[in-house]
C-alpha cells in the first residue's frame, strides 16, 4: 500500500470500526469477525491494523474501553462508542455518501468534457 | 501470558490470567500488559474458532497469525501511540494544575488586598533599587560604547593607562599589522565661531587621526565624516564635524550649516557633517562638541605634530582572526624597537591593550569600587524587603494553619501544598518585579539628567537593556525563593491534628531571626549613609589651609586664540594689572590649577644633597605654577622666605616656593631656604627655593599633606591660566567686567568661564555628596521597610499570645510583669540585630575611612539612634496588643485565641 492509500484506508477503517460499534460494545476480535462477515471477505483486512486504529480513536475520545471476560472467560477489552464517536460516525457516513454520489455521477456521466 | 495452550477445549472455564494480575490493576493501569492481553485474546479467539472448524492446532495458530499480520509490528505501533498519549495527557494535567494553582492564588490575594499591596510594594522597592543600580553598573562598566560598532575594538595604552605621543602613535600604526585601524584622539578646548556669527564660544574639541570615523563606524545624522591624510595641508581638508547636541543647542538644528564655513581659533573650517545623537564619544563620560582632523593641529595649536606629547588617547580595531594577545605581543615588540631608537626620550615605555566596554581604564578602578559598594547596599535593601515579605507570609501561614491542615487531612500532598504556596510567592515576586521594573525605567531616565552635559549621553543611556532585564528576571526568582521557600516549607510540614484544632504552637523563632537580619542590615545601611553625610559636613568645615570664600575664578585659555607666547605674556600682564585696579578687588593672581577641583600636575625633582637611586628613584612631587601675589590672595601664610615678585622674570635665576612637608621631607633638620633642586629630571634646570608656605589640600579636603612645589608663572610660561580675584563684588558684576576687559584685550577669545572658587571646588566633594544622598535615600527606604516589618511581626506575635497572656493574668500575674514579659521578647531580636549591624558597619566604615576623609569606624550616635529607633517601633508594636491582652476576661482567653 502506498502512503496515499493508507490515508484513505485509515479514514475508512475508522468509519468501519465506528459502524461496527454502533450496535453495542465489542472487542477487537468480534469487530474483525463482523467486518469479514458483512463484506463477504471483499474488504481484505489485516486484522492487526484494527488495534492502532482502536487505540488512536480511544485517545481521541471517540471510544471508551472496559475490561471484561470474553465468552471463554479470558480478559478481553471491550470498546464502546462515546457521544463524540457517535457524532463522528454520522458525519463520516454522510460525507462518504456524498463522495460516493459525486464519484458515481462522474463515472456515469453521458456528456463529454468541452 | 505466552504462547497458546495445547488443545484447550472450547468453553473450558479456566482463566488464562494469573489471579494476582487482577489485583495488580488496583494500583493503576499497566498499559503494556493490557495490550499484550488484548492482542492475545484476539489471536486465541481466532485459533479456537479455527480449531473448532476442524483445523489442527498448529495450522490454526499459523492461520490466526496470517490473518492478524505482523504481531510485533502492531504491538510496537500501539505501544508508541499509547506512550505518546500518556505524555500529552501528563502535560495537559500539569498545565491544568498550574492554572489551578494560579487561580487559587489569585483568589487568596483578592481576599487580602492589603497584604498583597504591602508585599508587592516591598518587593518592588527592592527590585527597583537593584535593577537601577545594576543598570548603572551595566552602562558604566559592562556595556560597549553606544553608537559604535564594537566588534574587535580595543583601547591601546602606554604603560598602565596613559595616552600616546604623536611620534609613538605614528610609529605603532604605521608598523603594526594586527589592526585594521589604529587611531588617536587628542581632547581639549577650542574657540568656535558659528557660520555668520561674530560670537566665539569655548567648546570641547577632539583632534582625531585618519580613519577615526571609519574605525568606529560612527553614524552621521547629517553630511559626512572626514578621513583625509593626517599631514594634509589641503584647504579642502580644513573641516569640522559637530556633535548632535551642539548642533541642536547652538545652531538650532539648522541643517543648512553643512557646507558653510565656521571658524575654529580664528581658522576657517568647513562644517561637513553632524554626528548621530546616539554616539556619545569614544570615551564614556566625555563627548566633544566639535571633531577636527589632526592635520589642523599645526594651524590651531601652533605646534608641529611631532611635538605633540603624551596626549593621544588611542584605540584600534583588530584585524579579523587576530587575537588581542597576538596584537599585544606585536605592539610590545614595536615599542621595544622605538625605545631602543631613543632611550632618553621613551625611557621604559610599554604598551598594553584594554577592552572597550564602559569607562576607560584610568577611571575604572574607582568606578568599580563604587559599583561594588552600591550593589552591596542595594542588596541589603533587597534582603530587608525579602525579610519583610517572608514575615508577612509567615504571619499568613500561621493564620492559614487551619486551612492548610484541612487540605493535608483531605489528602493533598505536601509537595502539592508547597507548590501552591510557592506559586503564590512567585506571583507576588513577578508582580513586585514588574512594578519595580517600571520604577527602574523612570529612575534610569531621571538619573541621566543628573549626569553633566559634557558626557553627551542620550536620555536612553541608562535604560535597562537585555542584560539588565535578565538580571531583573533572575532577581525576581531569587527573591521569590528568598522570601517564599522558608514559609512554604514550614507551612506545609505541620503536624495535622493540633492545626485542625487551631491550637498549634507558636512559631516565633523564624520571625525573630528575620528581625535580627532586618535590624542589622538597616543599621549597616543607615550608619554608612550617615557616615557619608557627616564626612561631607566635616569636609566642608575642614581647614584646607587657604580661604576660598570671596575668591572668583576666571579661566583664561589664551591658546584658544591666535598669537605667540610674547603676546600672550603681554595679555596676562595687562589682565593682572587691570584687574588689580578694578573696584572691589582686594587681591588678584594667576595660577595654573585651582586646588580641590580635580586637576593636578605631577613631576620628579632631584634635590641637591638627596641621593637618588637612579633616575626612577627621584622623589615625585605635585606642583602648581603661580604668579606674584598668589599666596597673599589665597591667604596661605608664608612660613619663611618670600613670595614670587616681578624680579623673577624669564631671564632671572629660576626660583621656587615649596610647602612645609617638602622642606621637611627633602632637607630634614636643615633650612630649606636657598637650597637647590633640578626640575623634571636629574639633569633638569636648577631651581632655588626662595620661600616656604603652609601645606594646603589639593586632592581631597582634609588629606594628608604631600610635598608641593610652586613655580613662577613668569618663568614657566603657559597658555591657559586661572585668574583668581579676592573681591567683595558679586559674581555677575565681576563676570561682565572681566568679559569687557578681555574683549578689548583679546577680541578673538571666547568668553572665559567666571565662577566662584567654592563652586569650582564643589566638584571634589560631588561624588561624596551624590554618594551620601543616594545612600541616605536607600537608608530611608530600608528604615521604612524594616520599621514596618518589625511593627508587623511584633504586633502579630503579641496578638497571638493573647490567650496565654490572658491565662497568666487570670492566674494573678501583674500587668507590669506581663508587659515586661512581652517587651523582653520583642526587643531581643531588634537589639541583637542592632549589635550585629554595629559590627558589620564598623567593618565597612573601617574600610571606607581609608579612602574618604571624615569617616570614623565607629559612630555611636548613629548606631544608638538607629537601634533605638527600631526598638521604639518594636515597643509601640508590642504595647497595644499586650495591654489589650492584660484586660481580657480570663474566661474568654481560655476559650479561644481571643
Amino acid at each position: 500500500m502506498r502512503d496515499a492509500d493508507i490515508e484513505l484506508i485509515q479514514g475508512t477503517l475508522n468509519a468501519v470500526i465506528l459502524k461496527a460499534l454502533s450496535w453495542g460494545p465489542q472487542n477487537g476480535y468480534s469487530i474483525a469477525q463482523w467486518v469479514r462477515q458483512t463484506t463477504d471477505g471483499e474488504l481484505e483486512l489485516n486484522e492487526g491494523a484494527l488495534y492502532p486504529a482502536l487505540h488512536r480513536m480511544e485517545h481521541r475520545g471517540w471510544l471508551e474501553s472496559e475490561w471484561g471476560l470474553s465468552a471463554n472467560n479470558r480478559r478481553a477489552k471491550y470498546y464502546r462508542l462515546t457521544p463524540v464517536g457517535r457524532r463522528t460516525l454520522r458525519e463520516r457516513t454522510a460525507g462518504w455518501e456524498r463522495l460516493v454520489r459525486a464519484v458515481a455521477a462522474v463515472l456515469n456521466a453521458q456528456v463529454k468534457p468541452a | 501470558m505466552t504462547g497458546a495452550h495445547d488443545d484447550p477445549p472450547r468453553g473450558a472455564t479456566h482463566t488464562s490470567e494469573p489471579l494476582w494480575r487482577r489485583y495488580a490493576r488496583f494500583f493503576g493501569p499497566d498499559p503494556v500488559a493490557d495490550l499484550d492481553d488484548e492482542l492475545q485474546d484476539h489471536l486465541t479467539s481466532t485459533e479456537e474458532v479455527l480449531v473448532a472448524g476442524g483445523m489442527t492446532q498448529g495450522d490454526a495458530r499459523e492461520e490466526a497469525r496470517r490473518r492478524f499480520g505482523d504481531v510485533s509490528d502492531v504491538r510496537r505501533t500501539v505501544r508508541s501511540l499509547d506512550a505518546q498519549h500518556l505524555r500529552r495527557a501528563g502535560l495537559r494535567e500539569a498545565a491544568g494544575s498550574v492554572a489551578m494553582d494560579l487561580r487559587y492564588a489569585l483568589r487568596m490575594f483578592r481576599r487580602s488586598p492589603l497584604f498583597v499591596l504591602v508585599a508587592i510594594l516591598s518587593i518592588a522597592t527592592g527590585v527597583a533599587a537593584n535593577a537601577t543600580a545594576f543598570a548603572l553598573v551595566n552602562a558604566v562598566l559592562l556595556r560597549p560604547l553606544p553608537g559604535t560598532d564594537n566588534d574587535r575594538l580595543v583601547r591601546v595604552y602606554v604603560n598602565h593607562h596613559s595616552p600616546f605621543s604623536w611620534q609613538s602613535l605614528d610609529w605603532l600604526r604605521s608598523h603594526a599589522t594586527s589592526f585594521e585601524h589604529l587611531v588617536g584622539e587628542r581632547t581639549g578646548a577650542m574657540a568656535f565661531q558659528a557660520p555668520g556669527s561674530t560670537e566665539t564660544q569655548r567648546v570641547r574639541s577632539s583632534l582625531v587621526t585618519q580613519a577615526f570615523f571609519r574605525m568606529y563606524r560612527v553614524p552621521m545624522a547629517l553630511g559626512r565624516a572626514f578621513d583625509a591624510d593626517d599631514r594634509s595641508t589641503n584647504a579642502d581638508d580644513a573641516v569640522v564635524v559637530l556633535s548632535h547636541a551642539y548642533w541642536q543647542e547652538v545652531l538650532g538644528s539648522d541643517s543648512s550649516v553643512v557646507g558653510k564655513t565656521a571658524r575654529v581659533g580664528g581658522t576657517p573650517v568647513t562644517i561637513v557633517g553632524v554626528l548621530a545623537p546616539e554616539f556619545s564619544g569614544s570615551m564614556l563620560g566625555w563627548m566633544p562638541q566639535i571633531l577636527l582632523p589632526v592635520s589642523l593641529a599645526p594651524r590651531l595649536l601652533g605646534t608641529r605634530l611631532e611635538e605633540l606629547d603624551g596626549s593621544f588617547y588611542s584605540s584600534a580595531r583588530l584585524r579579523k582572526g587576530f587575537h588581542a594577545s597576538d596584537a599585544t605581543s606585536e605592539l610590545q615588540l614595536l615599542m621595544a624597537q622605538l625605545v631602543q631608537s631613543d632611550t632618553a626620550r621613551y625611557g621604559r615605555m610599554t604598551v598594553r591593550l584594554d577592552h572597550m566596554r564602559g569607562l576607560n581604564a584610568e577611571v575604572r578602578g574607582i568606578a568599580m569600587l563604587v559599583a561594588v559598594g552600591l550593589m552591596a547596599m542595594v542588596g541589603f535593601v533587597l534582603l530587608i524587603a525579602c525579610a519583610n515579605v517572608a514575615n508577612l507570609l509567615l504571619g499568613r501561614a500561621a493564620a492559614r494553619e487551619t486551612e492548610i491542615g484541612v487540605r493535608l487531612a483531605l489528602g493533598a500532598t505536601r509537595q502539592r501544598l508547597i507548590r501552591q504556596l510557592l506559586t503564590e510567592s512567585l506571583l507576588l515576586g513577578v508582580g513586585g518585579a514588574m512594578v519595580g521594573l517600571a520604577l527602574t525605567y523612570v529612575l534610569t531616565r531621571a538619573i541621566v539628567r543628573v549626569v553633566p552635559a559634557e558626557a553627551g549621553l542620550t536620555s536612553e543611556f541608562f535604560v535597562p537593556d537585555a542584560r539588565v532585564l535578565l538580571f531583573t528576571g533572575g532577581l525576581c526568582l531569587l527573591t521569590t525563593l528568598l522570601f517564599g521557600l522558608m514559609p512554604a516549607l514550614r507551612a506545609a510540614s505541620p503536624s495535622v491534628t493540633p492545626m485542625l484544632r487551631g491550637t498549634a504552637a507558636r512559631k516565633g523563632r523564624a520571625k525573630g531571626k528575620l528581625i535580627v537580619l532586618q535590624a542589622g542590615l538597616c543599621v549597616v545601611l543607615l550608619s554608612v549613609a550617615s557616615q557619608f553625610a557627616r564626612s561631607m559636613v566635616r569636609m566642608e568645615g575642614v581647614d584646607n589651609g587657604f580661604d576660598p570664600a570671596g575668591v572668583i575664578d576666571v579661566a583664561i585659555d589664551a591658546g584658544l586664540g591666535a598669537g605667540d607666547s610674547v603676546s600672550r605674556q603681554a595679555l596676562f600682564e595687562r589682565v593682572l594689572r587691570e584687574s588689580r585696579a578694578m573696584a572691589g578687588v582686594q587681591f588678584a593672581a594667576f595660577s595654573a590649577i585651582v586646588p580641590l577641583t580635580g586637576s593636578n600636575m605631577e613631576t620628579v625633582i632631584a634635590p641637591d644633597g638627596v641621593p637618588a637611586n637612579g633616575s626612577d628613584g627621584l622623589p615625585r612631587t605635585r606642583f602648581n605654577i603661580v604668579s606674584d601675589g598668589y599666596f597673599v590672595m589665597m591667604n596661605v601664610p608664608l612660613r619663611a622666605g618670600r613670595e614670587f615678585d616681578v624680579n623673577d622674570h624669564l631671564g632671572a635665576p629660576r626660583v621656587a616656593v615649596i610647602n612645609e612637608t617638602a622642606a621637611r621631607r627633602w632637607w630634614p633638620g636643615a633650612n630649606a631656604l636657598g637650597k637647590m633642586f633640578r626640575w623634571g629630571s636629574a639633569d633638569g634646570p636648577r631651581t632655588t627655593v626662595v620661600g616656604i608656605v603652609r601645606d594646603i589640600a589639593y586632592d581631597m579636603p582634609g588629606e594628608d599633606a604631600k610635598p608641593f612645589v610652586y613655580l613662577a608663572l613668569s618663568q614657566e610660561l603657559r597658555k591657559d591660566v586661572v585668574l583668581q580675584l579676592r573681591t567683595q563684588s558679586p559674581l555677575s558684576e565681576v563676570r561682565s567686567a572681566m568679559w569687557e576687559m578681555l574683549r578689548s584685550g583679546a577680541p578673538n577669545l571666547p568668553p572665559a568661564p567666571v565662577t566662584t572658587m567654592q563652586s569650582d571646588m564643589s566638584i571634589t566633594i560631588l561624588p561624596i555628596r551624590v554618594g551620601a544622598s543616594a545612600l541616605a535615600a536607600l537608608g530611608m527606604v530600608a528604615l521604612l521597610l524594616a520599621a514596618s516589618g518589625v511593627y508587623g511581626v511584633t504586633a502579630f506575635a503579641v496578638a497571638r499570645r493573647t490567650r496565654e497572656l490572658g491565662i497568666r493574668a487570670a492566674l494573678g500575674a501583674s500587668r507590669r510583669h506581663l508587659l515586661m514579659l512581652v517587651l523582653n521578647e520583642s526587643m531581643r531580636p531588634v537589639l541583637a540585630g542592632a549589635a550585629l549591624g554595629t559590627l558589620l558597619a564598623t567593618a565597612a566604615s573601617t574600610v571606607l575611612a581609608r579612602a574618604i576623609y571624615g569617616i570614623r569606624p565607629f559612630d555611636p550616635v548613629v548606631i544608638c539612634g538607629i537601634g533605638g529607633g527600631l526598638a521604639l517601633v518594636a515597643v509601640c508594636a508590642s504595647i497595644v496588643p499586650a495591654l489589650r491582652a492584660t484586660k481580657i476576661e480570663p474566661v474568654m482567653a481560655m476559650r479561644g485565641d481571643g
